[in-house]
């Protein structure tokens, strides 16, 4: 039975890889002609990719969250004997247009290129494995794909040392293999899983999260104040807004509108904190408009819905775009809109356990986090007693680069005088 | 000469306002009109079948870019209305000037789907001669297809010629240059063309709103002729409207703009990826079977009990056989030869490229080209 693989193609223009998020079949299923195989993400979309043969699934050439170069195997099929007759040779058969870069060079008008192996002798036949033989010490020059010529330069491959089976003596990258053992197209191997571990691949959001909070970490000299507010004030107009009678009666009303409008308020006073620092331009952007991010937990991982615009927004407002944007995140139906365009960010590091406060880390490139932690009540000195009152811990993380422990320090006064003096959030 | 084409008395007191009066506020036939129109129920079966291939054909091609025989494909889903019935209201004698998303129209046309993908694998520039099936070459850059598209019913106008020219575009390309110059020229010289703009409310990424400021169809009277605004989802009013403006612009009336106004279901192409700029949402007020140009055109034929299952899966199966028909010529096909290069730019080349062209010639035959 003739073996066919089918090289991932360039599914944009110009594209060199893409990263396979799943599979659709499986090694032993029948797949028709066209029938939806796996969805790969490339830089540019998430695509279905339909399959190019009708046979059976006999290789998967990645797994779930490899990056696989363009031109490198994707699946291997076996195609019925039934199937249209084989073409016999290359140069009878069409090459697939699997890349304008990494798929083939145009090195020959005859333009021989590694392509869906249709069967037969076909010079990209699987089955049997060719022979390929190392030969040291003769000299020739080497015909390789730049694919090939990359893999071979990643592993320390001498291309001249390698006879090719190819045609045309070209060599392929199944050659490269019997020299260095198997090859990985995709991504590094994975290191090997002992039996005690299981290894999840990093695909899609958590992939994202990875790489935003890496630049976090490493590009942004972070800084952090803590304070402890009374919540006692606040807890009262949230109890008046939502009872019998109030504007919000029967709502669930959380905090977190109030404690959006506070920073709103306390950005407003503070405008530095809204800013970004510009590599490029070696500057600090302040923005003028204040766009609130609301860190939330996903079942996926964590998403930044953004509330746009909030300095223009009522309380009102921000509470329903809340309860709007949170349910679309846990979701995953935000549209792209929603999760960008953000200049400051709030994390609510008490909702999700018995937490009183973090060290958060920067939503990048932004110059300033603030988390809050969970109300609870705390013991409290007024005047000389100490007594039982609702209170929380805020915490807010800056760029250093941008702004100093005493900005920082009056930014969390205002922050404070604005959440435990209320009245004036809700105007 | 000049002075006699720019006055057309006869022309000027047509009545500008017949065309648009054949579609109601909706921007579908008028009872009245779809009476005197008198489609037959073949002619209507026929406009149902091609929708259903060129559908079928378009899926086909996305496939065929996913699976790396294609270079690009900009996906039609949505536009058959328009570009059926369009194409098939043209006379044979006519001219159609596409755009590079108006593949449906040159099937319409009778060129061989197997060979139009040809461009889009990047192994010719052009896959038939124009001339052969009085379709112009499928248009890139956007708008520069409807100077050209005037000018060559100017010159039909010229030889007398009883012609008329459909000119395909997106909406995107009423912001150009080219498509104001053009329609003012029109205007102007009184050229038999039917502009037909397939609203498809984006342009990649630039949805219609941010793209013009009013109503496209209103600017055909700013150019002194007459604009008509239809439901792009009912292939009976694209074609009775564009079969009726064909008439028009043929009898010397001058110009008319139809605006069809649909939705691009795909991406742009395949290089795009729509859900940056749009949601699952901004599509649902298009996907249903009211919206749907193929199930609309089996409701009206249901309502003429001109339709029933053998005739559909009939087509469907046509479909299927020209989606694999297709595959199969694409596959099937060569890179040009080297040389042809030399072949398609001049009629009579100038000694120097022919001296070019041997030396390529003889590198070629010693291995040089290696």
């Amino acid at each position: 039975m003739p073996m066919s693989q089918f090289l991932l193609p360039d599914l944009g223009e110009g594209l060199e890889e893409a990263q396979v998020v799943q599979w659709l079949v499986d090694v032993g299923d029948i797949v028709q002609l066209n029938q939806p195989i796996c969805q790969v993400e490339t830089a540019k979309a998430l695509v279905d990719i339909p399959s190019p043969f009708a046979g059976t699934v006999r290789v998967l050439h990645a797994q779930p969250g490899d990056m696989v170069l363009v031109g490198a195997p994707l699946i291997t099929i076996e195609q019925p004997r039934t199937s249209p007759a084989p073409a016999t040779s290359d140069e009878e058969h069409p090459p697939v247009l699997v890349g304008y870069g990494a798929g083939g060079p145009p090195q020959t008008f005859s333009r021989r290129r590694r392509g869906v192996d249709h069967g037969g002798a076909s010079a990209v036949t699987v089955t049997p494995p060719p022979e390929a033989t190392a030969v040291p010490g003769v000299e020739r020059e080497s015909k390789a794909s730049p694919l090939v010529r990359k893999i071979a330069q990643e592993r320390g491959i001498d291309l001249a040392a390698i006879r090719g089976t190819g045609p045309g003596g070209r060599i392929r990258v199944e050659d490269l293999e019997s020299v260095a053992g198997p090859v990985a197209v995709a991504a590094p191997q994975p290191t090997t899983t002992a039996e005690d571990e299981e290894r999840i691949s990093t695909v899609g959001l958590r992939k994202a999260i990875a790489a935003k909070m890496m630049k976090s970490a490493t590009t942004i000299p972070h800084f952090v104040e803590y304070s402890l507010f009374d919540a006692t004030n606040l807890s009262a107009l949230r109890d008046r807004l939502r009872g019998e009678g109030g504007p919000f009666a029967g709502q669930r009303l959380t905090f977190l509108p109030f404690f959006v409008r506070a920073l709103v308020a306390a950005v407003q006073v503070h405008p530095i904190m809204n800013s970004r620092w510009d590599e490029e331009g070696n500057a600090i952007v302040v923005k003028r408009s204040i766009s609130v991010g609301i860190a939330t937990d996903t079942e996926r991982g964590l998403v930044v819905p953004v509330i746009h615009n909030a300095h223009a927004m009522s309380f009102g407002e921000i509470a329903a775009e809340i309860e709007r944007l949170v349910p679309l995140a846990r979701a995953g139906k935000l549209d792209v809109r929603s999760m960008t365009g953000g200049s400051i960010t709030i994390t609510n590091v008490g909702a999700a356990g018995p937490v009183d406060t973090g060290a958060p880390l920067i939503n990048a490139p932004e110059a300033c986090v603030v988390g809050f932690g969970a109300i609870k009540l705390r013991p409290t000195v007024v005047g000389e007693q100490v007594l039982a009152r609702p209170g929380a811990w805020i915490s807010i993380a800056c760029d250093h680069r941008i702004v100093d422990g005493a900005t920082a320090a009056q930014f969390m006064g205002a922050l404070v005088s604005g959440l435990e003096n209320p009245d004036s959030l809700i105007q | 000469m000049a002075k006699a084409l720019h006055t057309h008395p006869q022309a000027r007191e047509g009545d500008d306002n017949s065309i648009g009066s054949l579609v109601d506020a909706h921007g579908l036939l008028t009872p009245e009109a779809e009476r005197d129109a008198a489609v037959s129920d073949d002619q209507l079966r026929e406009l149902y079948r091609m929708m259903v291939i060129c559908r079928r054909l378009d899926q086909e091609g996305l496939n065929l870019q996913r699976q790396g025989e294609l270079g690009l494909w900009g996906p039609y889903v949505g536009h058959e209305a328009a570009q059926v019935g369009a194409a098939l209201a043209m006379e044979s004698t006519d001219w159609i000037f596409p755009y590079y998303r108006d593949f449906a129209m040159a099937v319409c046309r009778g060129i061989d789907p197997g060979n139009i993908l040809t461009i889009f694998r990047g192994l010719t520039h052009g896959a038939w001669n124009p001339y052969e099936y009085r379709f112009a070459p499928f248009i890139i850059p956007v708008g520069t297809q409807v100077p050209h598209a005037v000018g060559f019913a100017v010159g039909c106008k010229f030889d007398h010629e009883q012609t008329a020219v459909l000119v395909g575009f997106g909406e995107g390309a009423t912001s150009t240059g080219d498509w104001h110059e053009a329609m003012n020229f029109a205007g102007v010289f009184q050229a038999p063309v039917v502009f037909l703009c397939e609203n498809n409310q984006w342009a990649i990424s630039v949805p219609v709103e941010e793209q013009i400021a009013g109503r496209i169809v209103d600017r055909a009277a700013g150019y002194g002729f007459p604009g008509v605004r239809v439901d792009g989802t009912d292939v009976l009013t694209v074609y009775a409207v564009v079969r009726a403006a064909a008439q028009h612009a043929r009898q010397g009336h001058g110009p008319v703009l139809v605006e069809s106004v649909a939705y691009r279901l795909q991406a742009h192409t395949t290089s795009d990826d729509p859900t940056r700029y749009r949601t699952d949402a901004d599509l649902d007020p298009w996907k249903g079977s009211d919206k749907d140009p193929i199930e609309r055109c089996a409701e009206r034929l249901r309502q003429r009990n001109a339709y029933d299952d053998t005739f559909a899966v009939a087509v469907a199966q046509e479909a299927e056989e020209r989606a694999s028909a297709m595959r199969q010529t694409l596959v099937a096909a060569r890179p040009p030869h080297p040389e042809s290069v030399f072949d398609l730019v001049f009629a009579n080349p100038p000694a120097s490229l022919m001296r070019e062209r041997d030396e390529f010639t003889s590198s070629l035959e010693q291995g040089g080209a290696e």
